[in-house]
């Protein structure tokens, strides 16, 4: 169980307070009628399932209820940075170079 | 004592609370609403009379009131003009006081939060076992615990169950 | 008193005896002794039978690392428990323990044949032995296996006890109250941190137990034990646990600890659980969990008498047990020396300290030899003898790397030591790297991946002072990382026991190595050669060697096992250990029971089950109960002597002629409200919602973005702004989440807010040609006839004084009102409708009816008749579809080649030939049954049922082309005959015209 930083909450929660949600920085396409076959299937369905950061959504279901973006190490299984949803994706590279990470 | 309470010798209460009126409240701005003053920080609670105003996430607040307002109250929030949504949940819910030096670790049978660090007079949605909840904490040692009608009895069970236990003094 | 019992030593109450049975037999103990003490002090060494070769086996350990002596205890009926450790068992009165797997008693095992065959169950013979011929798997292979597998008896009885959790936060978890953990807390303690220190023993003070002759700042162990404990309990921020196992440590400092509450107790106290699992939060942890004892590799090493010296030393001076008058000492460290001196100084006559290392310290040899121990350095032993109890050991001189000449000692016990490994299971958990120290010959702890200290015989410091330093300076080091200004206390020790050794492989041998039993695990049966077998047959990884042997694979998780295996694999393999790899410790690290894991999740409170405000009344009146996602609903209300196919046909009958009445409040219910909430409504549903006028209801079809039906239900608009939704019962809190999601992350301009309003409302349907009349006399504030209040019509009014929501909507293609009440006065009204429904002889009915009736008009259950592959069109439900609408959730999708292709499965009528057969919901449809196996499934039955109204069966299916088939007979293959039906286009059985819905 993870804890998580909730930047509405402002807090550390326990992760049964959330529930993952994908994915982020997906937007759905303002006219979707307008995309081909191949780039909506794309925008269903492919994922980038990195090995390292990974950017996705969570929402503090059983909390503030907000949507809200993470980017999170998936090798170690640790977030290194949890932000608004409409903000900004953070830079993957600075993030690793510094590191929440409690190594001491 | 309330036949829907139960006391035991842990030093902790269990008492079924009376129906107020509540209404959860939507808005995007509460600086656009003077009238009501609205907490803006998540967990913060108001209080305005018998009235209070608890906000559990940055565009949502539980107003509670005694029933005898709930006429006001939905005058009050009908009045308001900006875009706002509020829609009486006074009967969705079923709230639980439970009291006693023990109350910590009752709570701590089913909520992972770290309730020492939640300051006396505020509150937040959270979850007790697999329920979601609304906890407030009154005093140092007195918490409400208010939870969808459908889970009271599991919940209720639950915390019979962790009453007990600690009665038991192991 | 036995003369194995010595007064005056250990912490045992002398003055206190416990009654307790082994094996029916009746034996005296005392208070403070766990079940291996008390059995030792009465002169049973042999406890246990090993698990392949059924070797007779006695207790190696003094603690949770114990892999022999695992016993069956049980307190009364559903109080049994199989594979109890007799090291960790605390005795109680009336104690009843049994030995396992041996038939028919401890002392003569007929499966010890096995031990005879020893050459048909080596490494890997699971693989081997039971492959062929094919035919004798089913019925000689695995009868056999099965009846000989398992490590004890399963309980037959449900578990009479509970269970509890636990969640904490705290500064500082200390784990181990050994000397190391014991500072730590005290100096974090001390700081002011918020410290929790647990133990799995009984008792804190670890090695302090087992060492009382070793003076702390100017005191004897066991008093600084007890001031340091009476410190700890003084300060408000310290909480102190024993019997307290630390079974796993996650992500961010979270550590589970298993608590065991009551099985050391005569009596437990009604109400107390058996075991509390605790989840910790801490900022900071220490783990100070010291050192496990390693066996040493030898032929016969797992005889009866057979022990770690360690262990001897705990018995002795912990629990004043003396586990042998004669013992012989077999050592690679120095530590089994001083056992060897407290055995002596205690009144037994150790007969010889053999040593493997050719010299050692000389204050050790001189201290022996004092004593009368003969001392014997530079030796190998390959041997022992004794049945039921070792009798001797075999020993050779080493000579030009050689074993020598043999000769035999006579002994009554075998004290053991193959030198020390750091605990760092917990630490490995995390996915923290170990290191292998080429001077200590250990791992030690690598990298860190958490907040985490390690402190004292963990990272391979031996001697108390050292230990004491460390964990006072890991202390202080955890409470100013969290925050606490902290200094690390100093201790001065002496009489100190300091000391080192080597690490071994298996110890030479004159003999032939083929035939030694040298066993590393002695719980499964792994012995050196084991080890060397299957390199030899190719396994290269440590990983490989581990499952191909089993070596580390019982319950104790190769506590013993695991460095002694890796050595010789390394050494068989011609590699350095660190090139080898050591295999990986999981939680938890002790067996924990199901009942810790579960806690409160049994019986009543086993999981949540969510309850209508009408259930009681339905309890009541003789419900039978179905669970719908996590609720509980009324399936049918039998009548004296009815089965359910009558109560059910008979609740059809009655809310088509008169009318039923039905409990409908678990329905989801979301208010959707704001200036945009039309705007959001055509977004996310299929319909048009733009001209829906207030008062008005319609059927809303809701798609994932990938063109599929996600959920359906009838939606209300009640003013311009404001609508009722409702959703399937299932579909209630995903489709919320599903709608907050696009509002908060697509369309967050949007004015529009949704609340959950599904426990705000009790839902009762009104269903039949008398429905109105019934209604009607309740309601104020509305006309609700016929050309007032139309089907599809939806009204706030008041119904029996109860401020109400009134839709008029039916889905059973009756005349139908579903009201919707504040779920506090859900039941009030409902027992009015109740009486004053007797003159229609209104009959309650059950979700079973309600799938009956709505399946006769062809309406379908999302989840039931779709399984996310449907799209609207499969459904046949392009009706429901906004044909002007530009865009709303789903709708690109259904246009893409695969939605639009031919072939898709479509939703059908499905009509047996012969009417009375009702088809089986789940059976495959094949289009001609004798074609060959596998046959091409066309699709499958996803609703059937008896319909009362039509005399015959119905049903309705997901076929490949399935409108296609109108008139078509196909096939429904059963394992006993093969059912014909015909597919009808219409899904519509009953009542075709809609005539009976609009009355």
């Amino acid at each position: 169980m993870l804890l998580i930083y909730c930047p509405y909450c402002e807090q550390d929660l326990p992760e049964l307070e959330f529930a993952y949600a994908g994915e982020a920085h997906i937007a759905r396409p303002a006219d979707p009628a307008a995309l081909s076959d191949e780039e909506w299937r794309d925008f269903l369905f492919i994922r980038s399932n990195p090995k390292g950061v990974h950017f996705e959504r969570w929402r503090h279901l059983n909390g503030c209820a907000r949507f809200f973006n993470a980017a999170r190490e998936t090798v170690g299984d640790k977030f290194l940075a949890t932000y608004k949803a409409g903000e900004p994706r953070p830079d993957a590279d600075a993030l690793l170079a510094s590191p929440t990470g409690d190594a001491k | 004592m309330n036949a829907m309470t139960s006391t035991l010798a842990a030093g902790v209460t269990i008492t079924e609370l009376a129906p107020t009126t509540r209404i959860a409240l939507r808005l995007a701005d509460p600086a656009t609403v003077p009238g009501l003053s609205l907490p803006t920080e998540v967990g913060a609670r108001s209080a305005d009379g018998s009235r209070t105003a608890l906000c559990l996430g940055p565009d949502e607040w539980l107003i509670e009131a005694p029933e005898a307002d709930r006429a006001a109250v939905l005058a009050t929030l009908a009045g308001i003009s900006a875009p706002h949504s509020a829609v009486e949940v006074s009967d969705r819910e079923i709230t639980y006081a439970l009291e006693g030096p023990a109350v910590l670790d009752l709570l701590a049978t089913g909520c992972p939060r770290d309730l020492a660090r939640m300051p006396v007079g505020s509150g937040a949605r959270t979850v007790f076992d697999t329920a979601q909840v609304v906890l407030t904490r009154e005093t140092d040692d007195r918490f409400h615990l208010t939870v969808w009608r459908s889970f009271a009895s599991h919940v209720r069970a639950l915390l019979d169950l962790a009453q007990r236990e600690l009665a038991a003094g192991l | 008193m036995t003369s194995y019992r010595l007064p005056n030593r250990g912490r045992v109450d002398h003055r206190k005896s416990v009654r307790f049975t082994f094996d029916g037999k009746s034996y005296q103990g005392l208070a403070g002794d766990t079940l291996a003490s008390a059995l030792l002090a009465n002169g049973v060494h042999l406890m246990g039978r090993s698990f392949k070769y059924h070797r007779p086996r006695g207790v190696v350990s003094a603690g949770s690392d114990e892999p022999n002596a695992l016993m069956g205890t049980r307190r009364g009926p559903g109080r049994f428990e199989p594979n109890t450790r007799a090291t960790i068992q605390e005795l109680r009165a009336g104690l009843e323990a049994t030995s396992q797997n041996r038939w028919p008693s401890l002392a003569f095992d007929m499966g010890a044949i096995n031990d005879n065959m020893g050459s048909l169950f080596s490494a890997g013979f699971y693989y081997k032995t039971f492959m062929w011929p094919r035919s004798f798997w089913d019925r000689v292979y695995e009868p056999i296996i099965r009846n000989a597998a398992g490590l004890g008896v399963s309980p037959t009885e449900s578990d009479a006890d509970t269970y509890a959790s636990r969640f904490h936060h705290t500064d500082v978890l200390v784990v181990g109250a050994g000397p190391a953990g014991l500072a730590a807390a005290l100096a974090a303690g001390r700081a002011g941190a918020s410290v929790m220190l647990v133990d799995e023993n009984a008792e804190p003070g670890g090695t302090l137990l087992s060492e009382p002759s070793v003076v702390i700042d100017g005191k004897p162990a066991w008093d600084w034990l007890a001031q340091a404990l009476a410190e700890l309990a003084g300060l408000p921020n310290v909480t102190v646990m024993t019997r307290t196992t630390a079974i796993g440590y996650y992500h961010q400092n979270l550590v589970g600890l298993a608590q065991r509450l009551t099985d050391h107790l005569d009596t437990a106290p009604s109400d107390a659980p058996r075991e509390r699992m605790w989840k910790v939060r801490a900022r900071e942890v220490v783990l100070a969990q010291g050192a496990l004892e390693k066996p040493l590799v030898f032929d016969g090493n797992d005889r009866p008498g057979v022990m770690l010296a360690g262990a001897a030393q705990t018995y002795l001076n912990r629990f004043g047990v003396k586990v042998g008058d004669r013992p012989a000492i077999v050592t690679a460290h120095d530590s089994a020396w001083h056992a060897a001196f407290d055995l002596a100084d205690a009144g037994a006559k150790p007969v010889a300290i053999v040593d493997v290392r050719p010299a050692v310290d000389t204050a050790l040899t001189d201290r022996a030899r004092a004593l009368g121990i003969e001392v014997l350095l530079g030796r190998t032993v390959t041997g022992t003898s004794g049945r039921l109890r070792v009798k001797s050991l075999r020993v050779n001189r080493m000579e030009g790397g050689k074993p020598g000449a043999p000769r035999d000692i006579g002994c009554d016990a075998v004290l053991m030591c193959g030198g020390w490994t750091p605990c760092l299971h917990l630490f490995s958990h995390t996915q923290s790297k170990l290191a292998w120290d080429e001077a200590l010959q250990v791992y030690l702890p690598g990298k860190k991946t958490e907040a985490v200290q390690i402190a004292g015989a963990g990272r391979g410091l031996w001697g108390i002072a050292s230990t004491l330093e460390d964990g006072a300076t890991a202390g202080a080091t955890a409470a100013r990382d969290a925050g606490h200004d902290a200094t690390a206390q100093t201790h001065t020790v002496t009489a100190d026991r300091t000391g080192s050794g080597v690490t071994c492989k298996e110890l030479p041998t004159d003999k032939d190595p083929g035939k030694a039993k040298a066993f590393i695990d002695f719980q499964n049966d792994v012995t050196a050669k084991d080890i060397r077998l299957a390199v030899r047959e190719g396994m290269r990884s440590i990983e490989h060697v581990k499952r191909y042997t089993t070596n580390g694979m019982a319950t104790d998780q190769g506590k013993m096992s695991n460095v002694n295996g890796l050595m010789i694999a390394s050494d068989a393999l011609g590699k350095a250990p660190p090139q080898v790899g050591l295999t990986t410790f999981r939680p938890p690290y002790s067996p924990t029971t199901f009942g810790t894991f579960a806690g409160y999740h049994k019986d009543a409170t086993f999981e949540v089950t969510r309850r209508t405000p009408i259930d009681g009344w339905a309890e009541a009146n003789g419900a039978a109960f179905e669970p719908v996602a996590l609720w509980r609903r009324a399936w049918y209300f039998p009548k004296p002597g009815e089965d359910m196919h009558a109560a059910v046909s008979r609740e059809c009958r009655a809310a088509r002629a008169s009318v039923g009445i039905f409990d409908a409040s678990t329905l989801g219910k979301i208010e959707v409200t704001g200036r945009d909430a039309v705007t959001f409504m055509e977004r996310m549903y299929t319909n048009p919602w733009a001209k829906l006028g207030v008062g008005r209801c319609r059927y809303g079809l809701l798609l994932g973005e990938d063109g599929f039906i996600r959920d359906d239900g009838v939606i209300g608009r009640l003013s311009a702004d404001r609508f009722h939704v409702t959703t399937t019962t299932g579909g209630a809190a995903r489709v919320l989440n599903m709608m907050e999601d696009y509002l908060q992350t697509e369309w967050p301009d949007l004015k529009v807010w949704l609340t959950s309003t599904t426990e705000q409302w009790a839902t009762i349907a009104l269903q039949g040609p008398n429905a109105r009349k019934l209604l009607e006399p309740f309601v104020e504030g509305i006309d609700i006839s016929a050309e007032a209040f139309p089907h599809m019509a939806v009204a706030e009014c008041t119904v029996a004084g109860f401020p109400a929501r009134l839709f008029r909507i039916s889905f059973t293609g009756e005349l139908g009102f579903e009201v919707n009440v504040p779920a506090r006065h859900g039941l009030a009204l409902w027992e009015k409708l109740m009486a004053a429904g007797q003159q229609y002889d209104i009959c309650p009915y059950g979700t079973e009816t309600m799938h009956v009736l709505r399946a006769e008009k062809g309406y379908i259950i999302v989840g039931q008749d779709t399984d996310g592959t449907l799209t609207p069109d499969d459904a046949g439900l392009t009706w429901a579809i906004g044909k002007a609408k530009r865009d709303f959730v789903g709708k690109r999708s259904l246009a893409r080649p695969d939605m639009v292709a031919k072939g898709r499965k479509q939703l059908v009528g499905l009509l047996t030939d012969d009417p009375k057969v009702v088809l089986q919901e789940g059976a495959q449809i094949v289009a001609d049954p004798s074609q060959p196996k596998p046959m091409t499934m066309l699709g499958h039955v996803t609703s059937s049922y008896w319909s009362d109204a039509l005399g015959r069966s119905i049903a309705m299916a997901v076929v490949v082309d399935g409108r296609d088939r109108d008139g078509q007979t196909l096939h429904v293959p059963m394992p006993d005959r093969t059912i014909t039906a015909k597919v009808v286009k219409s899904t519509v059985f009953y009542d075709p015209e809609n005539t009976r819905i609009s009355a």
